[in-house]
């Protein structure tokens, strides 16, 4: 069997070649560190409005709590929306396929302008359209319609139903009068959960 | 009794030189590239008395192995060459603290941490992060016993990144492990953040980790959910938004052009009821997109620029 002289071989210990050696051996002994940050990736942002379904889970209690005439609960229940709010309409519209009010099922609208507006159970009309408020009240007065708003003030000036914002969370005025005057009974489990506005 | 001695002697030296050749025949096969039988040979000396107390010995041991890797076993993240190897070179280290052996098993050891980083790094999926962690481990337990005074700061926050990444991953592709993934996420994102206050990729992401739970909540919200109900929900949610808003602002504050911050902010500020500063910060987002028209976004995020659908 050959002998070896390690002194020569394996180990580079020749101090003649150790400087060269090194070199060698960084040469040979270096490895690509992988970026680790390639495997970094930014979450991504859920693109939902939750406003609108937070407003949808309300609009379904308000037809709970609030009792339409008995010719008002028969064929389909109608809530329209007066201008562009589609991710309302798009809640809404996701509503009607799995909840009913009683028998009737739902049926969402979207009116361009009042002119549109025939007989729908609850007229939701958008902030941007609010100043549509007063037509509508005067079409809609000898009819039970709910109308429901969503800016400052507007219960005072005809809405049954006004959404407000307090301390961030979404919460809703409720003209009791107003209400009535249109032949609709409100719960009392509603009432008191509502900011009433007179 | 002189005929003893000489026996006795002789076997004691026969013993000594079969010793030695086990050593340096192993050296003999490595040379010849000869690497079973120079494995077989290097076990044998190991657990040889004469030679186990040697740093030489574990040097070789270490060398021969850490070949065996290198031409067998590269790609094998597992592989048990490599391991012995570096058990190896570290008793080699423990026996002889100074001199060249151990600046060569200091060097050798440095190259095996960087193999088991880079399995590390490709180990950042559902099925393999447990070795993504535990190979990070072996690399930094390496390295402090090579350089104790190593900082691994700067990989600890792109090891965390890259895991609560993962975890993000694993949180969408199995809903009944959401919860439990999207809190270790979160975990993960804070200790960065512990190391370094300013990361925007930290900030951000636990700033969506928690605007997203608030919507998730909404989501599976039922229409029919009771109004008192609805209370404690939005409650619940505000608390999420709320909680999201300093990590998105910080985000913000460290890049203000950023356009997936500008959505996460509108978003948080819309839940929030806070139109007004919501459309702010859409108008920034469209300032951008106006300077920048042809620009895809800065994160690689799949977000919308339009932001969430509005209500209002």
């Amino acid at each position: 069997m050959n002998k070896i002289d390690s002194s020569k071989s394996l180990l580079f210990l020749s101090s003649d070649n150790k400087t060269v050696l090194r070199k060698v051996f960084f040469f040979f002994f270096s490895v690509t560190f992988l970026a680790i940050c390639s495997f970094t990736a930014d979450y991504d942002i859920q693109k939902v409005d939750t406003n609108a379904k937070i407003k949808a889970v309300f609009i379904y209690n308000f037809t709970k709590y609030i009792e339409w005439p008995s010719d008002y609960q028969k064929g389909e229940f109608t809530i329209g929306i007066l201008g562009d709010n589609d991710a309302l309409y798009d809640e809404l519209d996701k509503m009607s396929k799995v909840k009913k009010v009683a028998n009737q099922s739902f049926s969402i609208q979207k009116y361009k302008s009042i002119s549109e507006v025939k007989n729908p159970h609850i007229l939701y009309i958008p902030n941007d359209s609010s100043t549509d408020l007063s037509q509508a009240v005067s079409k809609l007065k000898t009819k039970s319609t709910l109308i429901v708003t969503e800016a400052p003030g507007l219960a005072r000036k005809g809405s049954s139903i006004n959404f407000i914002v307090e301390g961030n969370r979404q919460k809703f005025e409720l003209n009791k009068s107003t209400t009535e005057s249109h032949n609709l009974k409100v719960a009392s489990a509603l009432e008191n959960l509502a900011v009433l506005v007179n | 009794m002189k005929k003893t001695i000489y026996i006795l002697l002789f076997y004691f030296l026969g013993n000594s030189l079969v010793a030695q050749n086990k050593l340096t025949n192993a050296i003999y096969h490595f040379k010849q590239n000869e690497l079973d039988k120079a494995k077989e040979l290097i076990d044998a000396a190991v657990d040889d008395t004469l030679f186990s107390d040697k740093s030489s010995t574990w040097y070789y041991r270490g060398t021969i192995y850490k070949e065996l890797f290198k031409s067998r076993e590269a790609e094998n993240k597992k592989s048990p060459s490599r391991q012995i190897s570096v058990e190896s070179f570290k008793t080699a280290l423990k026996l002889e603290k100074e001199g060249t052996y151990a600046d060569y098993c200091q060097k050798s050891l440095v190259f095996l941490a960087q193999t088991i980083y880079n399995h590390s790094a490709t180990s950042f999926d559902p099925q393999n992060y447990n070795f993504a962690i535990d190979y990070y481990n072996q690399y930094k337990d390496i390295i402090s016993f090579v350089e104790p005074e190593t900082d691994f700061k700067e990989k600890d926050i792109m090891f965390n990144l890259a895991l609560a990444t993962t975890y993000g991953r694993i949180s969408e592709e199995d809903t009944t492990k959401r919860d439990e993934y999207l809190q270790k996420a979160k975990k993960l994102y804070e200790g960065v953040l512990k190391m370094e206050p300013n990361n925007i990729s930290a900030n951000y992401n636990l700033g969506i980790i928690y605007y997203n739970e608030g919507v998730e909540i909404v989501n599976n919200m039922d229409y029919s959910l009771d109004l008192f109900e609805l209370n404690a929900v939005q409650d619940k949610i505000i608390e999420l938004f709320r909680e999201s808003l300093p990590y998105m602002l910080k985000a913000y504050e460290l890049n203000p052009k950023r356009k997936e911050t500008l959505i996460g902010l509108q978003g948080i500020y819309f839940s929030l009821n806070d139109i007004e500063k919501s459309e702010d910060y859409k108008r920034q987002l469209e300032a951008i997109d106006e300077d920048q028209p042809a620009e895809a976004g800065g994160g690689g995020s799949a977000v919308d620029d339009n932001g969430p659908k509005r209500s209002k």
